[in-house]
């Protein structure tokens, strides 16, 4: 696989974010909003890493 | 420079472009950059962590009058990015501060561009400038910091001057390391260290450079334009 394409394993957590977000706003229950922060910051570090380890395969 | 000592220059060069090559190995990238996107990773959770406790505290905070509102009513006029003047009629350079930043994040790409190039030239003078102005950002939060404590925001003052200081100081701590890292490049750079072949080094600044400019938007619109939005209604 190539290291960008593996870079969109990141999306996944960016989309738990906005049903962690969504979620509580419909039903009324107060957001997590360090836990809903946290979730996109994972998606990018996310991909990030996938990134370092397919370009890592390719290298060795 | 004689016969032997520009051979001998020649032979290194060589090498050390063969040692590129071989780091790179085939269609990969170089092992710097690779080590800088995993080191910016862990970065982008730090970061996270400061955003993630400063949401939480705008969702709970309660100001003096009992009124759920952020950034408190006192330090409002403060925060506002678009106007040139506080109150007490001292520059607000919290914009100028931002446009400098981008500015550098081009200034720093263009230095790259140029060395993959093989223009050493190019390289030098576009990371000379985004030295300048980076260490010109540190000098205008400085006065920022300046203003804004003479204002009566201070660390201690509210949860939200503690939040705002800790964010835009470590920011502020992470531009300091970027400019040490833009001199270190740009002496090695005057040495001759950096070819079209052989620039890792470069590449891997310019990542961290730019990482450090895109934390500072997401700052800067959470502090500063976010307010804006949720004073009108939007948010």
């Amino acid at each position: 696989m190539k290291p960008r394409r593996a870079a969109l394993v990141g999306l996944v957590f960016p989309l738990i974010a906005v049903v962690y977000f969504v979620v509580p706003t419909v039903v009324g229950a107060p957001v997590d909003y360090a836990g809903v922060t946290l979730l996109l910051a994972l998606g990018v570090a996310v991909s990030l890493m996938a990134f370092v380890l397919f370009s890592g395969i390719q290298k060795s | 420079m004689t016969a032997d000592a520009t051979s001998l220059t020649t032979q290194a060069e060589t090498q050390t472009e063969a040692h590129a090559v071989e780091a790179h190995g085939s269609g990969g990238i170089g092992n710097p950059v690779l080590g800088m996107l995993l080191f910016i990773a862990s970065e982008v959770m730090f970061f996270a962590g400061l955003f993630a406790a400063y949401f939480t505290i705008r969702a709970n905070f309660i100001d003096i009058d009992g009124v759920r509102r952020w950034p408190p009513l006192a330090y409002d006029a403060l925060l506002q990015p678009f106007r040139l003047f506080t109150d007490s009629g001292q520059l607000n350079l919290i914009v100028p501060a931002t446009i400098i930043l981008i500015l550098s994040s081009v200034t720093c790409q263009l230095g790259v561009n140029a060395i993959k190039r093989g223009d050493r030239t190019g390289f030098l003078r576009n990371f000379a400038v985004t030295l300048v102005l980076g260490g010109t950002f540190l000098l205008m939060q400085a006065y920022d910091y300046s203003v804004l404590i003479n204002e009566g925001l201070t660390m201690g003052a509210t949860t939200f001057g503690t939040t705002y200081f800790t964010m835009t100081g470590f920011h502020g701590a992470h531009v300091f390391g970027g400019v040490l890292m833009l001199g270190v490049v740009a002496y090695r750079g005057m040495a001759g260290q950096f070819s079209a072949k052989h620039h890792d080094m470069v590449e891997a600044t310019s990542l961290y450079w730019h990482f450090v400019d895109i934390v500072w938007i997401v700052l800067f619109s959470v502090i500063y334009l976010l307010p804006l939005l949720s004073r009108k209604g939007a948010l």
